[in-house]
């Protein structure tokens, strides 16, 4: 059984629609992160499942069970808020159980299960202190940790790391899908962090405008974007278009564009003959076989140096791992076929 | 149901409710303050039978509704004035001196308000007679009303001293200003709102004061508010009294009004509820 | 602190704060003493705990006591009570919801004396709601509602003048507590009242407290409500000092007065501590 089912789902306020036609399946135990840039729809598709919206049209099913229109606190799902909102005038202890008390579950399995979240999140030595007593990753881990004793069928994450500062981010990621590994929790996550998304979820929902722009794993989407505002949000691409001029084979389609013609897979037949296509900055071989560009712009980072390069009044850009070009030099790159990737839609 | 729809229903049945404890009171006060002698206002009619302003005029001629609203509407603006003078200094010590012992002094000067009115009015008259100035009344009103009202003048002016800016003081300093021009320059602009201010709320809490009034200036000094308590006690004419709540109150709303305005917009944090 | 800025200080301090407490210390020291029989405006001033002793055994001493506590804990009680659903209410705006919150607090712009009268005014023999209620056909005849005995007028207009304060007090106690942390409980399972019980009335006790306290205080020594409109056969503490001093016996009144003090402090002390309690479940 499908741990999520949304169908259809739309919200609108007034005049204005953040979400229209969502439908997703999120299946039990998965870490599936609801990414895109602010505005996009993603705390507000968060909070319809969490209870705190209801959808102007479309259905929510938790579980198999029919939730669109039971409040949050009828629903089996538990929220971490990027604010932490941790109650000011309890202690961690009384904090972790709250949810359990308001569930009336046992004084004995109420303990059992603080003594199990605040082992496993490290704050068996905190318990007694009070929210303004604690750092903010402590409050982050009580907020985490006020979730897990609910045992909830869906754990929601609401940016929770936004407040913390890079390193402790890096190392409250890892933790959260430990715990989620751990306790074998479904779980939604938002963030508009692509580097989060992709280190942390199984599945990843990008969303713009209020719609669903592709569902996919993190590779799938690297690899295998199917829009212009995919390849875009997700890492860099260059984006260039191009004209169809024939079929090859099945599946193959010759096309023709300003850096080459390349034969590029499709499963569907491109719609019109002027299409989109993009690849990866790193796809970029510098090979005396390729086209001639000029160097623009230079930029080293490391272990790899960025390149702005023109030709034919495009830019691109190209990831090398030779240091020897210089701002004004002309290069020759050429980008592997099967690196090229037919965009669907021209937005 | 949703929460738009109870709001509403809430809305509207406390929208009701207010007109009950509202408007039908306010209505009847005025329609019984117009009612004419000619006439009497009896039960099985839903409106009086002859409308004038024959009690206005009445008692603006006959009672002591002349002679209460001169004492009423002198000795609220002296008060005012009086306890603003005489809580500026406090407030310049307490809004921008560091001493041991302030946020003490900032609590003590909530004292006249912890302590009961009645109390206040018996034992000040008690100690006017002990004093042997007995005869003072309507300067001993004056100074008690202008010392039980302090805290408000000490707390809005405490407020706005402190956020006379220190740079412009010390500019007016540099520029050779002599004192006088220092405080005319520096801290006026600060204060003004301030000073509006206490002198409104001074001067609406002492036109309202009822017991040391009643206490200290009976019988020979006559406020509105005693007045009004004279006419709902043995005298109770209900027109009379009609008549003296309206010139109580009105006057009242519309200078909390303008109180109201001032405030919110010179300083939001100065808008402490009237207790 | 230099000898001269400590003068500087006290200097500044004398007209006001200085004013104050010489007020307000003078005449709680006249009531002490005159209760004791020291300065006596008509006789013999001497030590004495006569007038104390006679007071306490009198009945209607006593009873003034029950009477103003018991005014004094039922208006703070309903006033509190009324306002915390109004202040949640009135948490967020919505439509009219500046439009609510000002009409609530209209009272406080009234007289307590104009609004005893406007009261009895509309509950009298003949007043409105006599004529409604008959109108209505639920009484056949005049009801007389003036100067009840057990006091539902003068706790009706306590609760109405004292109501809109606590309603400004609890508003803004309310209104500080984050969205979110509301939302969290919310989610963690807590439906309405649970919300209030463990959320809000903890989040906001020092604000119920305040307005309890100077609810209490003002209605156990109130003298206008109930001369006007309270029971024939009660007396306010206010009240009976008001007339022992027009007899000319002050050294009652002042018995009088000093107990309508340490009733109006330690009473509120008490019912501070006591809604403390209730509220947060433990003192702390």
């Amino acid at each position: 059984m499908v741990a999520i089912d949304i169908e259809h789902l739309s919200k609108k306020f007034g005049d204005f629609t953040a979400l229209s036609d969502v439908s997703i399946d999120v299946q039990p135990k998965e870490f599936v992160t609801l990414l895109g840039p602010s505005g996009c729809g993603k705390t507000t598709l968060l909070k319809l499942i969490s209870g705190f919206l209801e959808p102007t049209d479309g259905v929510i099913k938790i579980g198999g069970l029919d939730v669109t229109h039971v409040p949050p606190e009828k629903r089996d799902t538990a929220l971490c808020f990027q604010s932490y909102a941790l109650f000011p005038h309890l202690t961690v202890k009384e904090n972790l159980e709250f949810g359990p008390r308001q569930k009336k579950v046992s004084s004995s399995e109420r303990k059992a299960r603080i003594d199990d979240v605040s082992e496993k999140l490290d704050l068996t030595a905190q318990l007694d202190k009070l929210p303004n007593q604690l750092s903010g990753g402590q409050q982050q881990r009580v907020s985490l940790g006020r979730a897990l004793t609910m045992r909830p069928s869906v754990i929601l994450f609401d940016e929770p790391l936004s407040n913390l500062d890079a390193k402790l981010r890096d190392q409250v990621r890892i933790e959260i899908r430990r715990i989620q590994k751990e306790y074998g929790l479904t779980a939604i996550y938002v963030t508009h962090d692509q580097a989060e998304a992709l280190s942390m979820s199984d599945r990843i929902v990008v969303l713009n405008d209020g719609r669903v722009e592709q569902v996919d794993s993190p590779e799938q989407l690297y690899y295998a974007p199917k829009t212009r505002f995919v390849a875009d949000f997700i890492g860099d691409a260059n984006i260039f278009p191009g004209e169809v001029v024939g079929a090859i084979s099945n599946g193959l389609w010759q096309v023709e564009t300003g850096i080459g013609s390349f034969s590029v897979t499709a499963l569907e037949a491109p719609k019109t003959k002027s299409v989109s296509l993009c690849w990866r900055p790193e796809s970029a071989i510098i090979d005396t076989s390729g086209i001639k560009a000029k160097v623009v712009h230079r930029a080293f980072q490391g272990h790899f140096t960025d390149l702005i390069v023109e030709t034919n009044e495009t830019s691109y850009r190209v990831q090398t791992k030779r240091t020897d070009a210089q701002e004004g030099d002309i290069i020759q790159f050429l980008v592997s076929p099967d690196e090229v990737i037919l965009l669907d839609k021209d937005t | 149901m949703t929460m738009e729809q109870l709001n509403k229903i809430l809305l509207i049945s406390l929208l009701l409710i207010c007109a009950i404890w509202l408007i039908i009171p306010f209505t009847m006060a005025v329609l019984w303050s117009l009612v004419d002698p000619s006439e009497p206002w009896t039960a099985d009619k839903v409106l009086p039978p002859v409308i004038s302003l024959y009690r206005w005029v009445d008692m603006w001629e006959n009672s002591s509704l002349k002679s209460a609203l001169i004492a009423s509407y002198t000795l609220a603006p002296s008060a005012a004035i009086l306890s603003l003078l005489l809580a500026m200094p406090t407030s310049f010590a307490l809004g921008r001196l560091k001493f041991p012992g302030r946020e003490l002094a900032k609590m003590l000067c909530l004292l006249p308000l912890v302590v009961p009115a009645f109390i206040t009015a018996i034992f000040f008259t008690s100690l006017l007679y002990q004093l042997g100035l007995s005869s003072w009344r309507p300067g001993a009103i004056l100074f008690a009303h202008a010392v039980l009202f302090m805290p408000f003048a000490i707390r809005i002016m405490t407020v706005s001293f402190e956020q006379v800016r220190q740079d412009h003081i010390d500019a007016a300093r540099n520029l050779g200003a002599s004192h006088w021009a220092r405080f005319k320059v520096a801290y006026l602009p600060a204060l003004k709102p301030g000073i509006f201010a206490t002198l409104l709320i001074v001067f609406i809490q002492s036109i309202e004061e009822f017991a040391i009034a009643f206490i200290v200036g009976s019988p020979d000094i006559v406020t509105i508010p005693t007045l009004l308590y004279a006419a709902l006690g043995q005298d109770y004419v209900r027109p009379n009294a009609a008549v003296l709540s309206l010139i109580l109150v009105v006057p009242n709303v519309i200078l909390m009004l303008i109180l109201e305005r001032l405030l919110r917009s010179a300083n939001p944090t100065l808008s402490s509820g009237k207790g | 602190m230099t000898l001269r800025r400590g003068l500087l200080i006290i200097g500044l301090l004398m007209p006001g704060l200085g004013l104050i407490l010489a007020l307000i210390g003078t005449v709680v020291y006249i009531a002490v003493s005159q209760s004791f029989g020291f300065y006596s405006l008509n006789g013999i001033s001497e030590f004495s705990t006569e007038f104390w002793s006679k007071m306490v055994g009198r009945k209607i001493f006593k009873r003034s006591i029950q009477y103003s506590i018991y005014i004094g804990v039922l208006s703070a009680i309903f006033s509190v009570a009324l306002a915390y659903p109004l202040a949640i209410w009135l948490r967020k705006p919505f439509a009219g919801s500046n439009l609510i919150g000002a009409i609530l607090k209209a009272p406080l712009l009234v007289h307590g004396l104009v609004a005893a009268f406007l009261f009895v005014n509309v509950i009298s023999y003949h007043g409105i709601l006599n004529q409604f209620m008959q109108w209505l056909g639920i009484w056949s005849e005049p009801r007389r509602l003036q100067n009840d005995p057990n006091a539902y007028s003068v706790l009706i207009l306590q609760t109405w003048k004292n109501m809109p304060f606590a309603l400004l007090l609890l508003t803004g106690a309310v209104q500080s507590i984050s969205d979110d942390v509301l939302d969290a409980a919310r989610d963690l399972g807590a439906g309405k009242w649970d919300r209030f019980r463990r959320v809000i009335a903890p989040l906001t006790i020092s604000s119920m407290q305040a307005a309890m306290l100077i609810i209490f205080i003002g209605a156990v020594a109130d003298f206008s409500f109930q001369v006007i409109a309270g029971p024939t056969n009660k007396q306010s503490l206010s009240q009976l000092m008001v007339s022992f001093k027009g007899r000319g016996d002050w050294h009652s009144a002042a018995v009088v007065g000093v107990s309508l003090m340490m009733i109006a402090l330690v009473g509120s002390a008490i019912l501070a501590a006591v809604a403390r309690i209730i509220m947060r479940g433990r003192i702390k």
